[in-house]
C-alpha cells in the first residue's frame, strides 16, 4: 500500500442524483483510513474559485465527525453549481459586464495553493471532458460518473440509477390507476434523452402496453395496434410509457422513414441523427404522443411528466451501497496510482477506464438486450 | 453613390452576418449588419451565436457526410472534439467544449461545409462595401444600415466608423442597443446614429439581473443620458414581450413613464417573443436556458400595445414611422 499522506479535495457537479452523500462519505471514511486528509469543495468549484461568496469557507473539511453523521437522504453536503466549466466561467466584470472567462489556470493554481494533491470528480457525461482538459493541464484526476439514465459507457451501473427508477416505477403504478379509473390512456414521460434504461426497466415492472425508448424508433400505428388489442371493457384503460428522446418514424412523410426526435438535450454527447433535432420543454415527448395516439385509436390519452421528480429524494438501499462503493474506489484509485481515469462499477469488479476513453460514448440499449427480450416476451409493444 | 467624400478605414471588428433587405429594425428597406459580442446574457436570447465575443465554431450536421468522410476525426483537428458512436450512421458529433482550437483554416478543410465559424474580422470597407450594394434600394426608400447583434456598442470604433461612413455615402443609419456599456462607448457612436432602437428588458433592477445577468441601473441612466445629449436622434424604444417575464401592465405602463417626457422618444414597439434561436443553439451546442417559455397570446399583445397607443394619443394606428 502506498503510505504517502495525501490531501486530496472532491467536487460535486452540476445535476442532483440520489446518493451523492453517500459518495462523499465513502471517499472520506476510504481516505480516512489511509490517514489522507479530505476537503470538499463547494458549489462545484465554486468554493475554490470565489471563496468570498462562503464566509464559512469555499471549502468544506470532511472530518471524521462530520462524515459520521453524514445524512445520505438529503442533498449533497457540498451544495452543487448549475455550471461547472472553470474554462468558461461567466462573471460580471469591472464595467459592469458580462463575460465568460477562461479560469482553469487559477483554479489549478488554488489547488496548488491548498496543497491539494488530487480531485475527486462526481461528474456526468459534459463534466467528464472537462476534467479531461483539466487533466490534460496537469491535474490529478479521478472522476466518478453521475449518470441517473445510466447512460455513462464505460461503466454499468450507476449510483442513482435504482433509486430513479423505484421511483418512476410507484409513479408508473399511479398513472395506471389513475388511468384505470378514468378508462383512459396514460402517456407518462420518464427521464432518457438518450437512452431508454429508464423507461424500458420501469415499463417492463410496472407492466406497461408500450415503451418507446431513443434507440427504437416507434411506429405509433403499431402502439395504436396494440393498445386496441389490449383495451376491452373489461380492461378499459392503457399505460404508455415514453422516454424523453423517443423518435417516432413519422408516417407523415411515408417513404422518408426517417426518426424525429421528439427530445433531444444539446449535451456534447447529442448532436443526433438526422440533423431533426428540436429543443423541447420537458413534458413535450408525452404531449405529443398522447394527442397523435388520440388521433389513431377511439380512445382517450392523458399526458403525465414524471422527469425531474425522479431526480431527488431518498436514495435506495441499492444506491447508498453504491454510493459508498464508488467514493471508496476512488480513493482506491488515487492510493494504487491511477490518474485520470473514471471509476466504473462493471460487476462484480471496481475497473479504471482512462478518461480519454470514457468520454464521447453514450451507453445506449443494444438490440439484443436481455431487457428488450423480456418486454417483448411479456407483450409490451416497442413501436418497431 | 460616388465615394469620393469618404474616408477609407482600415479599422476591423467582429461581424457575425450582414443580411440584406430588412425592413424591421428602422425606416425603409434595410441592411442590418450583425456584430457579435454581448454584454448582456438574456435567457431567451434569440442570438446565441452572437453571445461571444470571440469567433467560435459552428456545425449544421444536415452538410455532414458521415463515416465516409471522417476527416474532422483525424488531425489537425483537436482530438476528441469530433466523434461517431459506436453502431450508428449519421453525421459526425460534436463534443462542444473540446472545439475550442477550431478556427477558420481547420473549417476550411470540411469538404461539405458542415464546419463554419460564427464571427468573422471585417474591416469597415469591407462592410460598406457590401452595405452599398443595395444604396438604390435605401435611396427609394428611405433605408439604410442597421448595427445590431450582439451589441453593437461593444465595438464602438468600428461601430462609428461604419456608421460614419454610412452617413458620408448617403445612407439612414440605425443601431439596436441593450446599451448596458460605459457612457464613453455610446457617445463615440451616438453622433452618427439617425435612429436607435433600445430594449427596455425588465423594469425592476433584481428582476432585470435575474433574467439578463445584469441590473438595469446604468442601462436606464445611459438611455436617459442618450435622450438628453442627441437630441436630434430618433429613440424608439423596445420591449422582447415574454409571458411569465415582462408581458404585463405594470412593465408596459413603467417604460412609458420612462420614456413619455422625452419627445425625441418617437415610438415604443413590442416584439413578441418567439423560439426563432433553437436551431442556433443547435449549431453551437449550447442547452436553451428558457425552455419552458412561451409566445404571448394574441389578447395580451393587443392588450399591452392598446396601453401604449393611448399613451402615444393615437388610436389603433401606429406612431409615424421614424425618418
Ligand atoms: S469533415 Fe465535415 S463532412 Fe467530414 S465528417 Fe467532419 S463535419 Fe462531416
Amino acid at each position: 500500500m502506498n503510505t504517502n499522506k495525501k490531501r486530496i479535495a472532491i467536487m460535486v457537479g452540476a445535476g442532483f442524483v440520489p446518493g451523492m452523500n453517500a459518495v462523499i462519505k465513502g471517499a472520506a471514511l476510504a481516505a480516512g483510513q489511509l490517514g489522507w486528509e479530505v476537503v470538499g469543495i463547494r458549489d462545484g468549484f465554486e468554493g475554490l474559485l470565489h471563496p468570498k461568496h462562503y464566509p464559512e469557507g469555499g471549502l468544506l473539511p470532511l472530518t471524521p465527525q462530520l462524515i459520521e453523521n453524514l445524512d445520505p437522504s438529503t442533498g449533497s453536503v457540498l451544495g452543487q453549481s448549475s455550471r461547472v466549466d472553470p474554462f468558461h466561467v461567466r462573471q460580471i466584470n469591472a464595467d459592469e459586464m458580462v463575460e465568460e472567462v477562461d479560469q482553469s489556470d487559477e483554479l489549478l493554481a488554488k489547488l496548488k495553493a491548498e496543497k491539494i494533491d488530487a480531485l475527486i470528480s462526481v461528474v456526468g457525461g459534459q463534466g467528464l471532458t472537462i476534467l479531461y482538459k483539466l487533466h490534460g493541464k496537469g491535474l490529478n484526476a479521478v472522476c466518478i460518473p453521475r449518470a441517473i439514465e445510466g447512460d455513462v459507457a464505460a461503466t454499468l451501473v450507476s449510483f442513482g440509477f435504482n433509486s430513479a427508477l423505484s421511483f418512476t416505477i410507484d409513479m408508473l403504478d399511479k398513472a395506471r390507476q389513475a388511468a384505470q379509473a378514468a378508462r383512459k390512456i396514460a402517456v407518462v414521460e420518464v427521464l432518457g434523452a438518450q437512452a431508454g434504461w429508464l423507461a424500458l426497466q420501469a415499463g417492463i415492472a410496472a407492466g406497461a402496453d408500450a415503451v418507446l425508448i431513443p434507440e427504437i424508433p416507434c411506429d405509433l400505428q403499431k402502439v395504436a395496434a396494440r393498445l386496441k388489442e389490449k383495451m376491452t371493457t373489461r380492461r378499459s384503460y392503457g399505460l404508455v410509457v415514453v422516454a424523453e428522446g423517443a423518435k417516432l418514424v413519422d408516417n407523415a412523410k411515408a417513404g422518408t422513414d426517417k426518426p424525429s426526435t421528439l427530445k433531444a438535450s444539446l449535451s456534447p454527447l447529442a448532436s443526433g441523427d438526422n440533423s431533426s433535432h428540436v429543443i423541447q420543454r420537458s413534458g413535450h415527448a408525452a404531449e405529443t404522443v398522447a394527442s397523435r395516439l388520440q388521433l389513431l385509436i377511439a380512445e382517450e390519452t392523458f399526458p403525465l411528466v414524471v422527469g425531474l421528480w425522479a431526480r431527488g429524494g431518498n436514495p435506495t438501499a441499492v444506491d447508498r451501497q453504491l454510493g459508498l462503493a464508488y467514493g471508496a474506489g476512488a480513493v482506491q484509485a488515487l492510493n494504487t496510482g491511477q490518474n485520470g481515469v473514471m471509476v466504473a462499477f462493471v460487476p462484480p469488479a471496481i475497473k479504471f477506464v482512462p478518461l480519454a476513453e470514457a468520454i464521447n460514448k453514450v451507453r445506449t440499449v443494444p438490440p439484443d438486450n436481455e431487457f428488450l427480450k423480456t418486454a417483448q416476451s411479456l407483450g409490451i409493444c416497442l413501436g418497431n | 453613390m460616388s465615394n469620393q467624400s469618404t474616408t477609407p478605414s482600415a479599422t476591423t471588428g467582429i461581424v457575425l452576418n450582414i443580411q440584406r433587405y430588412c425592413s424591421h429594425d428602422g425606416p425603409g428597406i434595410r441592411t442590418n449588419v450583425f456584430l457579435k459580442g454581448c454584454s448582456l446574457r438574456c435567457k431567451w436570447c434569440g442570438n446565441p451565436e452572437s453571445i461571444r465575443v470571440k469567433p467560435e465554431l459552428s456545425y449544421d450536421p444536415k452538410k455532414c457526410k458521415g463515416r465516409e468522410c471522417s476527416l474532422c476525426l483525424k488531425d489537425p483537428f483537436p482530438k476528441g472534439a469530433f466523434y461517431f458512436t459506436e453502431g450508428e450512421e449519421g453525421p459526425v458529433k460534436v463534443n462542444w467544449d473540446l472545439t475550442s482550437g477550431c478556427d477558420e483554416a481547420l473549417c476550411s478543410l470540411c469538404p461539405t461545409g458542415a464546419l463554419e465559424m460564427y464571427g468573422k474580422t471585417m474591416t469597415v470597407d469591407e462592410v460598406l462595401a457590401e452595405v452599398e450594394k443595395d444604396a438604390s434600394i435605401y435611396r427609394s426608400s428611405g433605408g439604410g444600415i442597421t448595427l445590431s447583434g450582439g451589441e453593437c456598442m461593444l465595438q464602438p470604433d468600428f461601430s462609428a466608423a461604419l456608421l460614419k461612413g454610412a452617413h458620408e455615402r448617403g445612407m439612414n443609419t440605425a443601431v439596436e442597443t441593450a446599451c448596458n456599456v460605459p457612457w464613453a462607448n455610446i457617445e463615440k457612436v451616438l453622433p452618427h446614429v439617425d435612429t436607435m432602437l433600445h430594449d427596455h428588458k425588465l423594469t425592476i433592477p433584481e428582476r432585470h439581473k435575474k433574467w439578463t445577468g445584469v441590473g438595469n441601473e446604468r442601462i436606464l441612466a445611459n438611455f436617459k443620458k442618450a435622450y438628453e445629449t442627441f437630441p436630434n436622434t430618433e429613440f424608439i424604444a423596445r420591449t422582447p414581450l415574454i409571458p411569465g417575464v415582462n408581458a404585463d401592465e405594470e412593465h408596459i405602463r413603467a417604460v412609458l413613464a420612462f420614456i413619455r417626457p422625452h419627445k425625441n422618444v418617437i415610438d415604443y414597439e413590442l416584439l413578441p417573443y418567439h423560439r426563432f434561436g433553437l436551431g442556433k443553439y443547435e449549431y453551437l451546442g449550447k442547452v436553451y436556458e428558457l425552455d419552458d417559455y412561451k409566445t404571448p397570446s394574441d389578447e395580451v399583445v393587443k392588450h399591452l400595445q392598446a396601453i401604449i397607443d393611448e399613451a402615444f394619443g393615437r388610436t389603433g394606428q401606429r406612431a409615424p414611422a421614424a425618418k
